[in-house]
């Protein structure tokens, strides 16, 4: 579901710390018919003209509050809201270069009716970094 | 109207049969019959992908219903309300406002109890009860009089949970009616196992949701074709639709597949059909349920120009529900989406509207 349409191209960017670039940000959306908590959450992997992210390297921004993958599996209290992107954060030194890039987002969610690890969507989207 | 038999309807005769029996006005003046007894609703759930989008908000939803004459108001919590489960009380002002504005009714508010907790622990029984009482709650702050709670596997019951919880849903007034969703059989241990709740309780507070798409007699061909799209050989969606609708057994028809050579489509193709029917299910079956079905998920996935559901039989479905007495509502439930959405752009709108035309017929109003 929503696979077409759940990384946006708006809000793509870098992030820099003293000036420096420590990463880099996308919006997403759930492709899930509702919204979650985030402990429902499952695996994300962030792909960038073939460079994988998952893991540690991602933080995950909701309402304000930034959360670890981790901490998100513990956070039984915000939700995130269908059709509301969220911020995913890739941490990675340097960022991306300006220019256009080829992005793929996996997405797991784990309601309980559904078994382990079967709810996951891909969604790739070519789009470009200004700054 | 001319009488359609189950095969016929689903061996490409029906759109000629169904055409002769339609009259050659299809939307009469306003003010036409209101024959039946059954309501016609609609789950806001059907104008996901516009809401999604932001192309639509609460209101839109609530006045589309409205233009269909329709009264049923149905709601995925988590889809839709903001701050769930406590939304803000202007939220719920305004909601109760809409109501009165376009003259609907709540029906039927969908909830989900995830006992699993995303796979990092599991609820017990006691905290899974505690989370449907506050579900509960916002039902009642809605003014909905049922809630559907949905929890572990599918075919799983939860009776344990729902009997702690009764003594609120009788509090509040809300019927807990728990999904009879595809793949469950209407004579298995799921429908049972609630019955028997019902019984030893005599409670009136708690009954079934069901959703038609229990009655799949084949499997979608929006679903058919995304697989192909995907990857599926023809050889095997081939396969995959006949077995089912010769009422071949899902774990039967996954294991055919396996031994076919599959492409990972192929084998999503022959999994995912879990979610439709079984074909042993039959309509009249619904009888045993009565007087303890509070709500119906109108669910279909391809209104056909022929403005009929290319899967589910509602033909048969609604002179059963006639039949049997059921007075509720029955609310549209378009999931036909997920399957198009990656090759032309969905109009939600569109699908419920044919539906709600299907259904005016099938109620002798038109």
């Amino acid at each position: 579901m929503f696979e077409s349409q759940m990384i946006l191209t708006r809000g793509f960017q870098n992030v820099y710390e003293n000036g420096q670039p420590i990463g880099f940000q996308i919006l997403l959306k759930t492709a899930y018919y509702r919204g979650v908590f985030l402990d429902i959450i499952g695996p994300i992997e962030i792909t960038v003209d073939g460079a994988k992210y998952s893991g540690d390297q991602l933080r995950l921004t909701v309402d304000g509050r930034t959360f670890t993958l981790e901490e998100a599996g513990r956070t039984e209290n915000v939700h995130w809201d269908f059709g509301t992107a969220m911020i995913v954060t890739v941490l990675t030194p340097g960022g991306l270069k300006p220019g256009i890039h080829e992005v793929t987002v996996t997405q797991g969610v784990n309601p309980s009716y559904v078994p382990p690890n079967v709810f996951r969507a891909t969604g790739h989207k070519r789009m470009t970094l200004v700054m | 109207m001319t009488k359609v038999t189950r095969r016929e309807l689903l061996v490409g005769t029906s759109a000629v049969a169904l055409s002769a029996s339609l009259p050659g006005q299809i939307f009469p003046a306003a003010g036409g019959g209101t024959a039946g007894k059954i309501k016609r609703g609609v789950t806001f759930y059907s104008y996901q992908e516009e809401y999604y989008k932001h192309e639509v908000g609460v209101e839109d939803c609530f006045a589309e219903v409205a233009s269909m004459g329709a009264t049923g108001v149905q709601l995925i919590a988590e889809e839709m309300v903001p701050n769930y489960p406590n939304p803000p009380q202007p939220w719920v002002d305004n909601w109760q406002a809409m109501m009165a504005k376009y003259k609907t009714e709540p029906t039927n508010l969908d909830t989900f109890v995830d006992v699993y907790v995303g796979g990092h622990r599991t609820m017990s029984t006691e905290e899974a009860a505690e989370t449907l009482i506050g579900q509960i709650r916002l039902a009642n702050r809605l003014g909905f009089k049922v809630v559907r709670p949905t929890t572990g596997p599918v075919e799983q019951p939860a009776t344990e949970m729902i009997e702690r919880a009764l003594p609120m849903a009788e509090k509040y007034d809300v019927r807990i009616a728990p999904e009879v969703h595809a793949p469950i059989p209407l004579d298995g241990k799921y429908i049972n196992s609630y019955l028997e709740l019902i019984h030893k309780t005599s409670t009136k507070h708690m009954g079934f949701t069901v959703d038609c798409g229990i009655f799949c007699l084949r499997v979608p061909r929006v679903f058919i074709a995304y697989h192909t799209r995907h990857g599926a050989q023809k050889r095997v969606t081939d396969y995959v639709s006949k077995a089912f609708e010769d009422g071949a057994s899902h774990d039967q028809i996954v294991a055919a597949v396996q031994k076919m050579d599959p492409s990972p489509a192929d084998l999503q193709c022959a999994r995912g059909s879990l979610g439709y029917g079984p074909v042993t299910n039959k309509p009249q079956d619904l009888a045993r349920l009565m007087p303890y079905i509070y709500n119906i998920h109108g669910k279909f996935y391809e209104m056909t120009d022929e403005l009929s559901e290319y899967s589910i039989a509602y033909e048969e479905i609604i002179p059963v529900l006639e039949k049997i007495g059921y007075e509720h509502s029955i609310d549209s439930e378009y999931e036909g989406q997920r399957w198009t959405q990656d090759a032309v752009p969905t109009d939600s709108f569109e699908q419920v509207r044919r539906q709600h035309v299907m259904l005016r017929r099938l109620f002798g109003e038109i």
